[in-house]
C-alpha cells in the first residue's frame, strides 16, 4: 500500500490537470489552487512521514518553496475569481512567487551538501556553472525586457526578477544532477525542477513577444504533483549526497568546466547568426568564465598530482612497514626459541648443583653421629628440597603463561591419589602439631594425569598446613556431585580477607596473613593449581574468612 | 658397572655410593670414555648422564643398542632434564630406567636391583 501511495496521488493528479482543462474559466481557478493546495499537504505530510527528524530541513524548504508558489497562485487566482481582473504586474502574487524560489533553491542546495566544509575547488565549480548558466539567460532572457520600450520600471524588474531567479534553479538543477544518488523519489524531485524552470522560461521568452500557452498550467501543476510523489516515495530516505570531498578530474568534471568554456563563444556566434548586436557583456562573461576554468584546472591538476605522490609515499611507506613487520617476527621467532632452550638450561644449570648439594648432605647425615650436626644437615637438606621446588615451581608457571602444558590424560582413581598425598604429608602435619584426616568415600573415575594431579593436591594440603597453627586440624574429603568429583581441603587456620580472597590465584600474589606471619611460598602454588583444574575441565574455588579457617572446593569432571 | 657424568662432584658421589654398596665401579667423564670402558669391561649395569661433552648420554645408549657385544647391558639415565620430552627420549633410545636429578640413592639401589635381579 505505502509502495502504491506516490503512484495513485501521481495517478490522481494527472487525472485533476487533465479535468482541468474541462472545467470553465472560475472553476479552471479553483481546481488549479486545489491541486497546489493538496500537493503542498501531501508533501509535508510524506516529509514528516518517511524522513527522520533531523533530515527534514532539505525537504521542508523545497515544500515550503512549493507553498508559496502555491500561495502565488490562491492571490493571483482570487484576483481573477473574485475581482475578474488579472492581478497586475507587479502585484502581491508576484511577492509571493518571488518568495518561493529562494527556498527552493536553498532546499536543494541543503539536499546536496556535504558533511564537511565544501572545498574551494568545488565552490569554484558551482561559480562557474553559474556564471555560464547567467550569460545564456541574461542574453535571452533577461536583457530583452531592456528592449521592450516598458516604461514602468517596476514592473521590468519583476519581470526580469522571474528568468534572474531560474538561473539559481538552474545552477540547482546541475547540483541535482551531478551530486545525488538516484531513485524514485530523486527522479520525481528533477522532474519538477526541470518542468518549473521549463514552463518560467518559456513564460519568460513568451512576455518578450510571444503569445500566451495556457498548456503551461499542466507543466506547472505537473510540477508540484512531482513534489509531492517525491516526499511521498519511500525511497526519499536514500537520496544522498554522493559529493566527493577532493572532486577528481572525471569526465563529467571536464564535460562541465569545457562547456561553461564554449558558452561565450556559443552565444557569440549564435547572435553573430541571428543579426543581433553583439554584447558587451558576452565578451566580460566569457573572459570570467575562461579565467575561473584555467584557475580551476591547474587546482585540479595540482589535486590529482598531489594525490598521486601521496598514494606513492603511502605504497612506499607501507612497503617499509611490511619489510620491518617482517624482520620483526623472525627475530620473535628467534627469541622464543631461545627462551625456550633458557628456561631449559636453567632448570638443568639449577638441578645439577642441587642434586651434589642434596647427595652430600644426605650421605655426610647418615655418617653424622652427632645430633647437633644432624640437624644442621636436617635445615641444609630442607631448604635445598625448597630451592628445587622453586625451581620445578617457576618453570611450571612459565610453562603456563606460555600455554605450554601438555597433558597426557589418563582414568584416574582420586581417592588413591588422595589417599597418597596425606600420607605423603603426615610427617609435615605431625611436626607441626597438626591433625590432618582424609574421609575419602569412594568416587568415580577422572580423566586427568595422576602426577599433576597429585602436584595439585600436595599444593592444597600444604598450604592448609602452612595456614593452620599448632592444634589446629586439616579435613581432605572427596565425594561426588551431579557430573562433578568434589574435592575438598579444609583447616582451621588463619582464614583470609575479601581482598586476598580476590587476588588469591595470581601469579606471584600473597596473602596478607602469609606477609604477615612470615610463612614461605612463592606465589605460584595456587597459580599452578588453578591452571592444572582448568586444564582438566575443572573449577577451584575458596571459602574464607579471617580466624575462620579456610576451604577450597575443587570440582573435577566425571570420566565419561 | 660403568658410571658416567661430566660433573665430577656428581660422578664421585654417584661412584662412592655404589662402591659402599659393594659394587665394582668403574667412572667415565664423557661418552666417549663411557663407550670404551663399555667395551673394555663389558659391565652389567651403565649408569650415565644425559648432557655429556664428546658424545652424549643418547647418542651413547644409541650406540651401545646397535653393538652385538653389549646390546644387552642394562641402561640406567640420570638426568637434570626433567621434561616429559626428555625422558620419553631416552627411554626411546634403548635405556631401561630414566632417574631425574636429584635423586635420592635409595631410588637408583632400587632401579639397578629391579634391572639385575
Amino acid at each position: 500500500m505505502t509502495s502504491k501511495r506516490p503512484w495513485i496521488v501521481l495517478a490522481v493528479g494527472a487525472a485533476a490537470i487533465g479535468g482541468y482543462y474541462l472545467l470553465p474559466f472560475k472553476g479552471q481557478s479553483i481546481v488549479y489552487v486545489l491541486i497546489g493546495v493538496s500537493s503542498v499537504v501531501l508533501a509535508f505530510w510524506g516529509i514528516r512521514r518517511n524522513l527522520p527528524a533531523g533530515r527534514r530541513l532539505a525537504w521542508y524548504a523545497l515544500a515550503l518553496g512549493m507553498a508559496l508558489e502555491v500561495a502565488g497562485d490562491l492571490v493571483g487566482d482570487s484576483y481573477e475569481v473574485f475581482a475578474n481582473r488579472e492581478p497586475g504586474v507587479p502585484g502581491l502574487d508576484d511577492v509571493f512567487y518571488l518568495a518561493g524560489y529562494p527556498f527552493l533553491v536553498v532546499g536543494v542546495f541543503l539536499l546536496v551538501r556535504r558533511s564537511r566544509r565544501p572545498s574551494l575547488g568545488s565552490v569554484l565549480d558551482s561559480v562557474v556553472a553559474m556564471l555560464a548558466v547567467s550569460l545564456v539567460q541574461w542574453v535571452y532572457f533577461i536583457d530583452p525586457y531592456n528592449h521592450l520600450g516598458i516604461t514602468d520600471v517596476a514592473k521590468r524588474l519583476v519581470e526580469q526578477a522571474y528568468p534572474a531567479l531560474d538561473t539559481l534553479l538552474l545552477v540547482a538543477l546541475g547540483q541535482l544532477l551531478s551530486q545525488l544518488r538516484r531513485n524514485v523519489a530523486f527522479a520525481a524531485l528533477l522532474a519538477s525542477f526541470v518542468l518549473l524552470v521549463l514552463a518560467d522560461e518559456i513564460v519568460a521568452i513568451t512576455n518578450a513577444g510571444y503569445a500566451s500557452l495556457s498548456w503551461l498550467d499542466a507543466v506547472y501543476l505537473f510540477s508540484y504533483v512531482l513534489v509531492a510523489v517525491a516526499a511521498l516515495h519511500p525511497s526519499i530516505a536514500d537520496i544522498r549526497s554522493t559529493a566527493e570531498d577532493t572532486p577528481r578530474l572525471s569526465p563529467p568534471h571536464i564535460a562541465l568546466l569545457g562547456g561553461a568554456l564554449l558558452t561565450a563563444p556559443a552565444v557569440l556566434i549564435a547572435e553573430k547568426v541571428a543579426g543581433h548586436r553583439v554584447h558587451l557583456s558576452v565578451g566580460i562573461f566569457g573572459v570570467a568564465i575562461a579565467a575561473m576554468v584555467l584557475a580551476r584546472l591547474f587546482g585540479l591538476f595540482d589535486d590529482v598530482d598531489s594525490a598521486r605522490l601521496g598514494e606513492q609515499r603511502a605504497r612506499r611507506e607501507s612497503e617499509t612497514a611490511q619489510q620491518l613487520l617482517a624482520v620483526q617476527n623472525a627475530r620473535l621467532r628467534e627469541l622464543d626459541t631461545l627462551k625456550d632452550e633458557f628456561l631449559s638450561s636453567v632448570s638443568h644449570e639449577l638441578r645439577t648443583p642441587l642434586t651434589s648439594i642434596e647427595g652430600y648432605v644426605e650421605l655426610l647425615r647418615e655418617d653424622e653421629g652427632n645430633p647437633v650436626h644432624r640437624g644442621y644437615l636436617d635445615i641444609i637438606q630442607r631448604n635445598s628440597e625448597r630451592l628445587l621446588g622453586l625451581v620445578a615451581d617457576v618453570l611450571f608457571a612459565a610453562r603456563v603463561l606460555e600455554g605450554q602444558l601438555r597433558f597426557q590424560f589418563e582414568p584416574v582413581d582420586l581417592s588413591v591419589l588422595v589417599h597418597r598425598a596425606v600420607e605423603e604429608a603426615r610427617p609435615r602435619a605431625t611436626g607441626a602439631g597438626i591433625e590432618l584426616m582424609s574421609h575419602d568415600g569412594s568416587v568415580p573415575q577422572v580423566e586427568g594425569e595422576p602426577a599433576r594431579l597429585s602436584q595439585l593436591l600436595d599444593n592444597l594440603i600444604s598450604n592448609a598446613i602452612k595456614f593452620t597453627p599448632k592444634g589446629g586440624r586439616v579435613d581432605v574429603r572427596s565425594s561426588v556431585g551431579g557430573e562433578f568429583v568434589r574435592l575438598e581441603v579444609s583447616d582451621t587456620g588463619f582464614g583470609m580477607s575479601a581482598a586476598d580472597r580476590e587476588h588469591l590465584f595470581e601469579r606471584f600474589f600473597r596473602s596478607q596473613t602469609a606477609l604477615e606471619r612470615q610463612i614461605q611460598g612463592t606465589g605460584l602454588g595456587l597459580y599452578i593449581s588453578r591452571a592444572i583444574v582448568e586444564a582438566h575441565g575443572g573449577r577451584i574455588g575458596v571459602s574464607s574468612a579471617e580466624g575462620q579457617g579456610t576451604t577450597f572446593l575443587v570440582e573435577l569432571p566425571v570420566h565419561q | 658397572m660403568i658410571c658416567a657424568d661430566d660433573d665430577p662432584d656428581i660422578l664421585s658421589l654417584v661412584a662412592l655410593r655404589l662402591d659402599r654398596s659393594g659394587f665394582d665401579v668403574d667412572t667415565a667423564k664423557d661418552g666417549e670414555q663411557a663407550l670404551a670402558l663399555a667395551h673394555a669391561r663389558r659391565p652389567a649395569v651403565i649408569i650415565l648422564d644425559v648432557m655429556m661433552p664428546r658424545l652424549d648420554g643418547v647418542e651413547l645408549v644409541k650406540t651401545l643398542r646397535a653393538d652385538v657385544n653389549l646390546r644387552d647391558v642394562k641402561i640406567i639415565m640420570l638426568s637434570a632434564r626433567a621434561q616429559d620430552a626428555d625422558v620419553a627420549r631416552g627411554l626411546d633410545a634403548g635405556a631401561d630406567s630414566y632417574l631425574v636429578k636429584p635423586f635420592k640413592y635409595p631410588e637408583l639401589a632400587f632401579e639397578i636391583e629391579r634391572l639385575t635381579a
